[in-house]
C-alpha cells in the first residue's frame, strides 16, 4: 500500500502543492515565533548576565511593591556604602543610581520612545571596572557636573561628537551638558537599543534619583571570598529595611522577570501561529475531502479488488502524513526567514536584537514538526475515514451532482458545538478564571468550527441569492458561477470557512478598536474640562519634569495647569496604581464626578477613592486607611473625597503634596491646561507652546488632536495585528485557489463541452472568477457575522473597564467585503487561466 | 427506414462543410500517427450525411476538424465557405457558438442546469434573445415540454440526448455535427434520436453530419462516407443497413 500512496502522491503533485504551501506557511510562522522567542530570551538573558557579571553581592531595599510591570523598590541611604565597605572580604563597593534620562537630538527632538520601545536610561559613572557594563571608547569619564557620557548608537543618531553640547531630559527638566565621552556596551553600540546617559555620581543622584540615596549598592568580593559568604557577611551588618543577594541570585531573578515580561509577547506570537495553522487545517481537510471524492471510483475499484478498509484509510492518511512532513520541513527552513522578518519589524519599533545567530533549539524543530505533521494528520483523518467507507459498488455507479446538505445528526452536532463554543467563550469573557486567554481561545475555536460545520446549510441559499445579480449582470458565466457555487455546498462552505477565520478576527478587532476609540473620546469629553493636553508619550517611566506645570501656572493665559503622575502602592495587600494631581487646580480641569468631600483641600495625608472601590473595601469619607509606599513604607491616609468616575483617575489618587512626600522621583506623564478667560484658544495655545518648547518630549495638543492621537495609537498597535492576520487571509486565499483548481480538474468534461458549444476563454475565466468571488463573499459574510458577535461580546465584557461605547465600523466592514471580492478575483487567477488553457476540446473529444 | 428523396443540389451551392487535402497528425517523431491523410470531402446543405469506418479510421477526428474543435495539421476545412484556418481561437469559438450545433455521445449536458437552460445555453452564451416560437416548436417536436425543469440526472439517457438535439436545433445552425449520438443509448431511444435528426433535415431544412459505427444508424442518412486509415475509401447514396454492412465487411474490422 505504501507504493500506492507514493504513486498517487506523485500523480497529484500539483494538486498537493497548495496544501503543502498552506502547511508550510503555518509551520514557518510557528518556527519563526519559536526562534524569535528563544532569540529574544537569550538576548535579554545575555544582556542581564553581562550587565551584572561583575556583581558579587547587592544590597537593596526590602520594601517592594509587586506590580504587573515588575517589582518596585525603595531606595537606600548612601551611608550604607560606608557600612558595607568595612566588611571583611569586600574588594569594592559602589552605590548605583539609575533612572530616566532622555537625550534630545541636534534637531531638538527627543530620542527614543520609552513608552513603547527600549528604555532611555541614565546612570551614575563608576570607576570600578567590574561594576561598569559600559566601555569608554572615546573621550573621558564624566568628571564635572556638566559632563555626560552617551552610548555610541545615540552619538551616531544625534549626531554628537565628544565636546558637543547635548540637552538631556530628566526629572530636573531639560538641561544642557557636554558630551565628555562615548561608550559601547561590549561590542554593541548600545544594549538592545536602549539609550544611555552616564553622569558624575552626585549629579546622577540629583537628576535621576535623590541626593544622598542610592537605588542599590553593588559589591565586588575580594579574591577567595565566595558570593554566598560575602552575602552573609554583608547581611550581618546591613541596616533594617535592606536585603542582600548574591550576584548569581540577582542574575537569575532579573532573567526570570524578563521571561515573565516576555511571556505576553510569546503568547501573542504563538496565538498568531495557531491562527495560521488553524486556517491551514481547513485547507488540508478540504483538499483531502475533494481528493477522496474525486477518487471514489479508484478507491471502490481497489476495494472490489480486495483492498481492506484499513489499507485504504492508511493509504490516504499516509499521503497526508508525507505531505505534512515535507511541508513542515520546508516550513522549518522558511521559519528562519520569518524570524528575521519579525526581527526587522521589532527593529522598526526600536527594539534591536543582536543580528548574529538566531537561537535554534532542537525543541524548535521537534515541536514544529510534531505540530505541522500532527495537524495535517488530524485534518486529513475525517476524509481518510470517508475514503475507507467507500463501497466497492461505487466503482460502477457514476458520480452524480452532489447536493448533499447536512444530515440531521450532523446538524444537531454542529449546533451543539456552536452553542458550547459560545458558552465557553462567555465563561472566558465574563467569568472569573485564571486562564482567560486559553478559555477564550478554546471557545473561539469551537465557535469557528461550529459555524464552519453549519456553513453548508447557508452556502446554497447564499450563493443562490447573491449569485442572482451576478447571473443577471454577467449572463451565462455568472449563472454557471452561481450554479457551481451551489452544486457542492460542503466544498464551498469549507473553502469559505478558511477565509471566515481571518475576516472574523479582523472584524472583531476593528469593532474593538472603533469601540475603544469611541469610549476614550467619551471619557475625554466627559472628564476633561481643559483645553490642552501636553503628552510625554511615557507612561510609568520618565515623562515631563513637574517644573513644566509650575511654569505654565505662572503664565497669564493659563487659568490652571495640572500634571498627572502615577506611582504604585500596596493597599490591603494589593498593588494599586496611585495617580497624583494638583489638588488645587485639578477640579477646574478634570471632572471625576466627586460624590462626597472635595479635592481642593487634599493635603499630604489625604487621598481620594473611587466609590465602587471604597464600597468594596468598606470605606467611607473621613476613614483613615493604610497605604504602603516603596520609599516611605506604611502611611496612614484619610479619605478626603469619593468620586464616581474611574476611567482617568483609577481607584485612588492623591494630591501633589502627598505624592511628592512618598515618591522621590516625580514625573508628569501628561499636563492638562485650562485657558484663562479673555484669551482666545490660539493665544492660550501659543503661550503653552512657548513654555513647552523647552521640553523636547512635550507634545502640545488640543483635545481634538489628543483624541486623534489616542486613536492613532490604538490603530498603530492594531496594524501590527492586522499584518499578522493578513497571513491567515493569504492562507485562506491559497485555499480558495486550491479548491477551484481541483474543481476545474473535476469539471474538465463540462468545460470541454462549454468550450465546444461556444463559450469563449474570456467567458470561462469570468465564470471561475465569479465562483471564486461568491466563495470569498460567503467567507466574508460568515466572518463578519462572527466578528460582530465577538466584537460585541468583548466590548460587553470590558464594559466595567471603561468600554462604555459599542461601535460597528460599517465603512470598514464594507471595505472588507469589497476587498474579499477582489481577493476572490485574485485567488481565481491561476485556476481560471489553467482552465482556459486546458485542451478542453481534446477532453470532450476523448470521450 | 428507407431513404428519402433528396433535393438535388446545384453545382454552385456552397457546401455546408467541406475539407480540402485535410491532414491531421498526432504525436511527434516515431510515435507520430497520421489520423487524416489528405482528405477532401464536401457535405451539401439540407442533407443528412453519415461518416463510417472501422475503429481508428479517423472518422471522429474528421468530425472534430470539420467542426472547428481541432485544427488541421495541413489542408483546409470550411464551414459554409468560411476557411477555419483563417480564424483565431475567439473567432472559432464564436463560429461554433453561432453557426454549429453539436450532439455528442456522452457528457452532453451541464449537470447543474435544467433541461431548458441547457437547451438555450448557446443563445445565452451569445447574449442573444431566444426565439420563443422556435423554442416551442423544437421542444414540442422533441416531446420535452414536461421535462424542461428537470436536471440531466433526472432524465433518461434518451431524454438527455433529445435535450442535446434540441440545444443543437434551437440555434438554427448552418450544420449539426453528431458524434456517435446513439452510442450510449438503448436501441429504442437511439432510434428516436435518429428519427429526430432525420426530421430536422426533412422538416426544418437542417444539415446533419453524423459519425457512427452502427450500420442501422447510417442507413437513416442520405449519404454515407466510408473512411479507412485516414482516407475516404468509398461513399454511398441512399444507404440501407444491409448495403452498409456489406461495405464494412469489405473494409475489415
Amino acid at each position: 500500500m505504501f507504493r500506492l500512496t507514493l504513486d498517487s502522491l506523485l500523480a497529484r503533485k500539483f494538486r498537493l502543492l497548495s496544501t503543502t504551501l498552506s502547511i508550510t506557511i503555518g509551520v514557518a510562522f510557528l518556527t519563526g515565533s519559536f526562534l524569535l522567542i528563544d532569540t529574544m530570551g537569550r538576548a535579554f538573558d545575555d544582556l542581564l548576565s553581562d550587565v551584572n557579571q561583575g556583581i558579587d553581592a547587592e544590597v537593596r531595599s526590602s520594601e517592594v511593591i509587586e506590580t504587573g510591570f515588575g517589582d518596585i523598590r525603595g531606595r537606600i541611604d548612601a551611608s550604607v556604602v560606608d557600612v558595607v565597605s568595612d566588611v571583611e572580604g569586600v574588594e569594592a563597593v559602589e552605590g548605583v543610581v539609575v533612572g530616566y534620562a532622555q537625550l534630545v537630538d541636534t534637531d531638538g527632538e527627543a530620542m527614543g520612545n520609552p513608552g513603547q520601545g527600549a528604555p532611555t536610561l541614565g546612570f551614575a559613572w563608576t570607576d570600578i571596572d567590574e561594576l561598569n557594563p559600559m566601555d569608554l571608547v572615546e573621550g573621558t569619564a564624566p568628571l564635572a557636573p556638566t559632563d555626560v557620557v552617551i552610548d555610541r548608537a545615540s552619538a551616531r543618531n544625534g549626531p554628537f561628537s565628544v565636546g558637543d553640547d547635548i540637552t538631556v531630559l530628566t526629572q530636573a527638566g531639560p538641561q544642557t551638558f557636554v558630551v565628555s565621552g562615548i561608550a559601547t556596551f561590549g561590542a554593541a553600540d548600545s544594549p538592545l537599543g536602549a539609550s544611555i546617559a552616564i553622569f558624575e555620581p552626585e549629579t546622577a543622584q540629583r537628576l535621576l534619583g535623590e541626593p544622598g540615596r542610592y537605588d542599590m549598592i553593588d559589591i565586588v568580593a575580594a579574591e577567595g571570598v565566595s558570593q554566598s559568604e560575602l552575602r552573609d557577611r554583608v547581611a550581618a551588618v546591613a541596616p533594617a529595611g535592606t536585603e542582600v543577594i548574591t550576584g548569581e541570585e540577582l542574575i537569575a531573578e532579573s532573567q526570570n522577570d524578563i521571561a515573565e515580561a516576555l511571556s505576553f509577547f510569546n503568547t501573542f506570537m504563538l496565538i498568531f501561529s495557531g491562527i495560521a495553522l488553524f486556517v491551514a487545517a481547513f485547507i488540508i481537510y478540504n483538499t483531502f475531502s475533494i481528493l477522496v471524492a474525486q477518487r471514489t471510483r479508484e478507491l471502490a475499484l481497489l476495494r472490489s479488488l480486495g483492498a481492506r478498509k484499513r489499507q485504504i484509510l492508511l493509504s490516504v492518511l499516509g499521503e497526508a502524513i508525507v505531505v505534512g512532513i515535507v511541508a513542515s520541513l520546508i516550513g522549518i527552513g522558511a521559519g528562519v526567514g520569518v524570524a528575521r522578518l519579525l526581527q526587522g519589524l521589532l527593529d522598526l519599533i526600536g527594539l534591536s536584537l543582536p543580528t548574529a545567530g538566531l537561537v535554534f533549539r532542537p525543541a524548535t524543530v521537534v515541536w514544529s514538526l510534531v505540530v505541522g505533521v500532527g495537524m495535517t494528520a488530524v485534518s486529513a483523518l475525517p476524509p481518510s475515514r470517508r475514503s475507507a467507507a467507500v463501497a466497492p459498488m461505487e466503482a460502477i455507479r457514476s458520480a452524480a451532482v452532489e447536493r448533499t446538505g447536512l444530515s440531521l445528526r450532523r446538524l444537531v452536532g454542529s449546533l451543539i458545538l456552536l452553542a458550547s463554543g459560545i458558552a465557553v467563550l462567555a465563561w472566558g469573557l465574563f467569568g472569573d478564571s485564571s486562564s482567560t486567554t486559553l478559555i477564550i481561545g478554546i471557545g473561539a475555536v469551537a465557535v469557528f468550527l461550529g459555524v464552519a460545520a453549519l456553513a453548508p446549510v447557508v452556502a446554497t441559499p447564499f450563493a443562490d441569492v447573491v449569485g442572482r445579480p451576478i447571473a443577471w449582470l454577467r449572463g451565462v458565466p455568472g449563472e454557471l458561477a452561481r450554479e457551481n457555487a451551489m452544486r457542492n455546498p460542503r466544498r464551498t462552505a469549507t473553502t469559505a470557512a478558511a477565509l471566515m477565520i481571518g475576516v472574523g478576527l479582523v472584524a472583531t478587532i476593528s469593532i474593538f478598536a472603533a469601540s475603544a476609540t469611541a469610549s476614550i473620546n467619551k471619557i475625554i469629553d466627559d472628564a476633561i474640562v481643559g483645553d490642552i493636553v501636553i503628552d510625554s508619550g511615557a507612561f510609568g517611566f520618565g515623562g515631563l519634569s513637574p517644573e513644566l506645570a509650575t511654569r505654565l501656572n505662572e503664565a497669564p493665559e493659563v487659568e490652571a495647569a495640572s500634571g498627572i503622575r502615577l506611582g504604585f502602592a500596596d493597599i490591603d495587600g494589593e498593588a494599586q496604581t496611585v495617580y497624583g494631581i494638583d489638588a488645587e487646580t485639578s477640579g477646574r480641569i478634570f471632572d471625576v464626578g466627586v460624590v462626597a468631600g472635595s479635592i481642593e483641600s487634599m493635603g499630604v495625608d489625604n487621598l481620594a477613592v473611587f466609590d465602587e472601590y471604597a464600597a468594596e473595601q468598606g470605606w467611607s469619607l473621613g476613614d483613615t486607611v493604610e497605604v504602603v509606599f516603596a520609599e516611605t513604607g506604611a502611611q496612614e491616609m484619610t479619605i478626603a473625597a469619593v468620586y464616581e468616575r474611574d476611567e482617568l483617575a483609577g481607584n485612588v489618587f492623591v494630591g501633589n503634596s502627598a505624592f511628592e512626600a512618598n515618591y522621590p522621583s516625580v514625573f508628569d506623564f501628561q499636563v492638562y491646561v485650562l485657558g484663562a478667560d479673555g484669551f482666545t484658544t490660539t493665544e492660550v495655545r501659543s503661550a503653552v507652546e512657548a513654555v513647552a518648547a523647552d521640553y523636547a518630549n512635550a507634545e502640545v495638543q488640543d483635545l481634538t488632536e489628543y483624541k486623534q492621537g489616542q486613536a492613532d495609537q490604538i490603530n498603530q498597535i492594531l496594524s501590527f495585528v492586522y499584518a499578522l492576520l493578513f497571513l491567515a487571509i493569504i492562507i485562506a486565499l491559497i485555499g480558495i485557489a486550491n479548491t477551484l483548481a481541483l474543481s476545474v480538474l473535476e469539471r474538465t468534461h463540462e468545460l470541454g463541452l462549454l468550450r465546444a458549444i461556444g463559450m469563449t476563454r474570456r467567458q470561462l475565466r469570468s465564470s471561475i472568477r465569479w465562483e471564486s468571488v461568491l466563495i470569498a463573499l460567503l467567507g466574508t459574510a460568515l466572518g463578519a457575522v462572527i466578528g460582530v458577535f465577538f466584537g460585541w461580546a468583548i466590548v460587553e465584557a470590558l464594559r466595567d473597564d471603561g468600554f462604555s461605547e459599542l461601535r460597528f465600523p460599517v465603512g470598514q466592514l464594507l471595505i472588507a467585503v469589497a476587498l474579499a471580492a477582489i481577493a476572490g478575483v485574485v485567488a481565481a487567477t491561476l485556476p481560471a487561466r489553467r482552465a482556459a488553457r486546458m485542451n478542453v476540446l481534446g477532453a470532450v473529444a476523448a470521450e | 427506414m428507407t431513404s428519402v428523396d433528396v433535393p438535388s443540389t446545384s453545382a454552385s451551392t456552397t457546401p455546408a462543410s467541406s475539407a480540402e487535402l485535410a491532414t491531421k497528425e498526432f504525436g511527434e517523431g516515431s510515435t507520430k500517427v497520421r489520423a487524416l491523410d489528405e482528405i477532401s470531402v464536401a457535405f451539401e446543405p439540407r442533407r443528412f450525411s453519415a461518416i463510417m469506418g472501422p475503429s481508428g479510421s479517423g472518422k471522429s477526428t474528421l468530425l472534430h476538424c470539420l467542426a472547428a474543435l481541432e485544427p488541421l495539421t495541413s489542408g483546409r476545412a470550411f464551414i459554409s465557405g468560411t476557411d477555419l484556418s483563417d480564424l483565431n481561437d475567439r473567432e472559432l469559438t464564436e463560429l461554433r457558438r453561432d453557426r454549429i450545433g453539436f450532439v455528442f455521445q456522452t457528457f452532453n449536458l451541464l449537470p447543474m442546469l435544467s433541461a431548458e437552460k441547457n437547451i438555450t445555453l448557446q443563445r445565452r452564451l451569445a447574449r442573444e434573445k431566444i426565439d420563443r416560437e422556435w423554442f416551442d416548436t423544437v421542444v414540442d417536436s422533441l416531446e420535452l415540454r414536461d421535462r424542461l425543469h428537470h436536471r440531466p440526472s433526472e432524465l433518461s439517457g434518451g431524454q438527455q440526448q433529445r435535450v442535446a438535439v434540441a440545444r443543437a436545433l434551437i440555434n438554427r445552425p448552418e450544420i449539426i455535427f453528431a458524434d456517435e449520438p446513439t452510442g450510449n443509448l438503448d436501441s429504442a431511444s437511439g432510434q428516436e434520436v435518429l428519427d429526430f435528426l432525420r426530421r430536422a433535415v426533412d422538416e426544418f431544412g437542417q444539415t446533419v453530419v453524423m459519425v457512427t459505427h452502427d450500420p442501422g444508424a447510417a442507413a437513416t442518412a442520405d449519404r454515407v462516407v466510408f473512411l479507412a486509415d485516414g482516407r475516404i475509401v468509398d461513399e454511398m447514396s441512399g444507404p440501407t443497413t444491409e448495403r452498409v454492412l456489406e461495405k464494412l465487411k469489405d473494409l475489415g474490422p
